[in-house]
């Protein structure tokens, strides 16, 4: 049996005119978050709490890492840097009345082996932290100028 | 509990219009993660909202129905190059209908991090009330 993630159709424009209600409309979009919610815990196996969305940059002079992190609190990152993966550790206590939730997440990404690992930096604003890995001298891009006789 | 949340019963949920069409690109929007409890004295809406910055929030309740939307105050500065992507650069939208249990006026939010955090009170009409029979 091959389980195959049911992707909503977004475009539903087709059954505009057979259901014209707004009720309609609502119960079909509950039905596309049911099935987002039931699939989505049991096709990946960490399941969707442990990922968090990560993007990659780079100018000139670095590499930047953005990731998603709403709610941790900066004494619960890490960020560490082995040769060239880069994983990003976090950690998130919910209170619910008296007990507390605490999930962990965490996530590795590939980054070019020219990074000067001793100057990683990183930043935390607004639930986003930002990883900046500055470049070795030799790969920046160089300009030469040549002089023609 | 994702599920419970899905059937609570007066919090019903709808995609705002300007979620479906999705053909203009300056209201367009992703639904944030969220979640909503209830407790004795109302609810507590968790919403996930990685990125937007206090002033780039709007939050309005109209007509029974409530409307987060919170801008990304990020943006991608011109000299860098994105080499791959997962997050969108999409405003977050999210619509609540509710049926006006919600006492709109006392509504109080907090944003730390990325995370919104509702209080919606019920009204004093919504709640249980106990009879002392004589």
């Amino acid at each position: 049996m091959r389980l195959v993630r049911y992707t909503y159709p977004n475009n539903s424009r087709s059954f505009a005119p057979a259901f014209p209600f707004s009720s309609f409309s609502g119960l079909e979009s509950e039905i596309g978050r049911l099935f987002d919610a039931a699939l989505g815990d049991f096709t990946s196996p960490q399941g969707a709490a442990g990922r968090f969305p990560v993007d990659l940059y780079e100018d000139k002079d670095n590499t930047y890492v953005r990731a998603e992190l709403p709610g941790v609190s900066r004494e619960n990152i890490s960020v560490e840097t082995v040769d060239d993966t880069l994983t990003i550790s976090a950690s998130r206590k919910a209170k619910e009345g008296e007990a507390t939730e605490a999930v962990s997440l965490s996530r590795s990404v590939n980054i070019p082996e020219s990074v000067q690992s001793d100057k990683v930096t990183a930043s935390y604003e607004n639930g986003v932290l930002t990883v900046t890995l500055p470049k070795k001298e030799e790969a920046k891009p160089r300009k030469v100028s040549v002089s023609v006789s | 509990m994702p599920f419970l949340n899905s059937f609570l019963p007066s919090l019903s949920r709808s995609l705002s219009t300007e979620n479906r069409g999705g053909n203009s690109s300056a209201t367009s929007s992703v639904r944030p993660s969220y979640n909503v409890k209830e407790t004795d004295d109302g609810y507590q809406l968790t919403a996930y909202l990685p990125g937007v910055n206090k002033k780039d929030l709007s939050i309005t309740d109209e007509d029974g129905v409530l409307t987060i939307r919170g801008e990304r105050s990020w943006k991608q500065p011109s000299e860098w190059t994105s080499l791959y992507r997962e997050s969108r650069d999409l405003a977050y939208g999210l619509s609540l209908q509710h049926e006006n249990v919600i006492d709109a006026d006392k509504i109080t939010a907090e944003l730390v991090d990325g995370v919104l955090r509702l209080t919606l009170p019920k009204t004093e009409a919504s709640k249980p009330r106990k009879i002392a029979v004589s």
